[in-house]
């Protein structure tokens, strides 16, 4: 009973790393109104960006957010300039392919600047514990858990409170309508981007502390993850999302306690094709949403 | 774009001459091992005509029909794996493991095609993506079966008369004899009542289930066929290269189909071909940095994206595929592409 109780404490923890991935997509989905396939990589580049950072300045978890974020937030822009910008109206599936060209060329490139090999993250949270014999949470779990929900709060605020929020959520219902009130609606959509990708590569950070090892190939299971944890909101619904990530990673780890590790990712796509089965436009009722 | 001149330019192509250049590239291609034995030459060739075959499946499936699969090597890695699995534990003959091993593919296209049908083109992207990571995940680790990370080894050469077909210039027969075959069987689907409901399917989606087309049923059996043929591919590939293992059908093989369908261009016959000469042209010429062969399809691709979205053959000017929709089909296809092109150009 122990085993599964901590295999549950696991899921909710890891959950919580895919909720904020989730969040971080359906933000670019809502704006973009594109599915991307870039999303792997930045939060991959989130997790290099971090390792980086620990490694020349220190190990301070605020400096590793802050450079995951602006890292990802940056890379964001790149993938706005090349894929989105000029195609806003032209076919979906230009942007679309793109955006694979896009995740193809970061990923290849990484594993030419950051090697092909798992590297070791360095230790930036103590190895502690906390609870009753074997059921409780580390140090690390804490923290992780503690940075997705301040992040999700801050971006709650932000959409529902200040003017920039409120101007990303008019561009994500309806891009005309904004417009016609005044938007200026590419730069919205760009803030968006940056801001859904710089919550991805603070997941990825989370990610890479979590598992304690990095590598230029995360991106592809990871973005997978995202994805499945969205489809749950109907992709552009963030607190539904939210729920998804965290659904998932308690999937996966119960999972894994009946069969094997290895066979970890192959939760995530069962998952989605369940509930693309059931309910493919998601658990937010929303009106016209687009399937 | 260029359509007066190429109407013009194709009127001056008769009949007689028309077959007679078919004639003279299938007689080179036929003496090719004769003219240059060098088995690094087959080597390439076979490959090349190996990318011809899922190149083209895989444009079946995106081109014709409008869906959008980018986990392609999942469907490989099927052919390949039933293909050796048949032949190495029950000693089946290559002949009849290799349709086995398409239909093998085929039923596992359906599966992955069944939830998304109803659905936008993007959740089917992201569904074949998974299944391609899966599929190979499973190859992995199931080691009762594929031998998990050591592969399958040792698979037999196909036998012909009591011919052993093992060296590149021989097996090299085989794969023109497959691409042969597949550009004939699809030459015909396409032109057929099937092919007609997949084009209508791609250029409107819900004006073809109003003119009632089941639309649903015709993408399922469009995936299928797309996903057979990359099972044969895989299960030709198999014995010729004699071993397999599951990081031969990772994602980046699976984009690298991909990036030969799009550079070649979508919707046409001649277009894959085109684009697999070009990706494997480059896979040789880069051979020396290969760590840089994947920044340069990726590249490649946003160009293609940018400066010609439908690919350097693309459905705009396709001899092959335009001879088989009539003029007016034609015009209006040349329509979509003009417009499709300019709100690129925006």
């Amino acid at each position: 009973m122990d085993y599964y109780l901590s295999q549950l404490i696991n899921g909710i923890c890891q959950g919580s790393i895919y909720a904020l991935m989730a969040i971080g997509f359906s933000v670019v989905f809502g704006v973009v109104g594109l599915v991307t396939f870039t999303h792997g990589e930045v939060i991959m580049i989130g997790a290099f960006a971090a390792f980086y950072a620990f490694q020349l300045v220190g190990n301070n978890l605020l400096i590793g957010i802050v450079a995951s974020f602006a890292a990802s937030a940056l890379i964001g822009v790149f993938v706005y300039k090349v894929c989105y910008e000029r195609f806003l109206d032209a076919p979906e599936y230009i942007s679309l392919i793109c955006t694979i060209g896009v995740s193809m060329l970061l990923k290849s490139l990484a594993q030419i600047v950051f090697g092909p090999n798992n590297k070791p993250m360095l230790d930036v949270v103590p190895n502690r514990f906390y609870g009753w014999d074997t059921v409780g949470l580390t140090l690390i779990q804490i923290i992780v858990i503690a940075t997705v929900a301040v992040l999700s709060i801050l971006l709650y605020l932000f959409l529902n409170r200040t003017r920039w929020g409120i101007m990303l959520r008019a561009v994500s219902q309806d891009r005309k309508a904004a417009a016609l009130v005044g938007i200026d609606v590419k730069h919205t959509i760009l803030a968006g981007n940056c801001i859904g990708c710089g919550l991805g590569g603070v997941a990825g950070m989370l990610l890479a502390i979590y598992y304690q090892t990095l590598v230029a190939t995360m991106g592809g299971a990871a973005g997978m993850k995202a994805f499945a944890a969205a489809v749950l909101g109907g992709l552009s619904d963030v607190p539904c999302a939210a729920f998804g990530g965290f659904f998932l990673g308690v999937i996966e780890n119960l999972g894994i306690t009946f069969t094997s590790a290895s066979f970890r990712d192959i939760f995530a796509f069962v998952f989605l094709l369940i509930v693309l089965l059931i309910k493919p436009e998601g658990f937010a009722h929303k009106k016209g949403a687009r399937v | 774009m260029t359509g007066a001149s190429e109407d013009s330019g194709r009127a001056r192509l008769s009949k007689p001459l028309k077959i007679a250049l078919c004639a003279l590239g299938a007689a080179v291609l036929l003496a090719l091992p004769a003219i240059c034995p060098q088995s690094y030459t087959m080597g390439v060739m076979c490959r090349i005509l190996m990318y011809v075959l899922l190149a083209g499946s895989l444009n079946v499936i995106n081109g014709y029909s409008g869906q959008f699969n980018i986990g392609h090597a999942g469907f490989y890695c099927i052919g390949a794996y039933c293909e050796a699995i048949l032949a190495t534990r029950l000693g089946l003959s290559f002949w009849i493991a290799l349709p086995l091993a398409g239909l093998a593919a085929m039923i596992v296209g359906f599966i992955v095609a069944l939830p998304t049908l109803r659905l936008r083109g993007t959740y089917l992207a992201i569904v074949t993506l998974g299944a391609s990571e899966i599929i190979r995940l499973v190859a992995l680790n199931w080691e009762g079966l594929t031998g998990g990370p050591d592969g399958i080894k040792g698979i037999p050469a196909p036998m012909l008369g009591g011919f052993k077909i093992s060296r590149s210039g021989d097996y090299y027969y085989i794969f023109l004899a497959l691409a042969a075959l597949f550009f004939f069987v699809t030459a015909r689907v396409i032109g057929s009542r099937v092919g007609r409901a997949w084009l209508s399917i791609r250029e409107d989606e819900s004006a073809a289930r109003s003119l009632g087309v089941e639309t649903s049923r015709y993408k399922a059996a469009n995936f299928m066929y797309g996903a057979f043929w990359a099972g044969i591919a895989g299960a030709a590939f198999a014995p010729y290269f004699k071993y397999i293992s599951s990081d031969m059908f990772s994602l980046d093989e699976g984009f690298n189909i991909l990036s030969m369908v799009i550079i070649g261009g979508q919707g046409t016959l001649v277009g894959p071909v085109v684009g697999a000469v070009i990706v494997n042209f480059l896979t040789e010429v880069l051979r020396p940095v290969s760590q840089y062969r994947l920044v340069a399809y990726a590249i490649l691709i946003i160009v293609m994206m940018w400066v010609r979205p439908q690919g350097l053959v693309g459905a705009s000017n396709s001899i092959l595929a335009e001879r088989k929709l009539g003029r007016r089909r034609r015009g209006a296809a040349r329509a979509a592409d003009r417009e499709a092109s300019c709100g690129g150009a925006k």
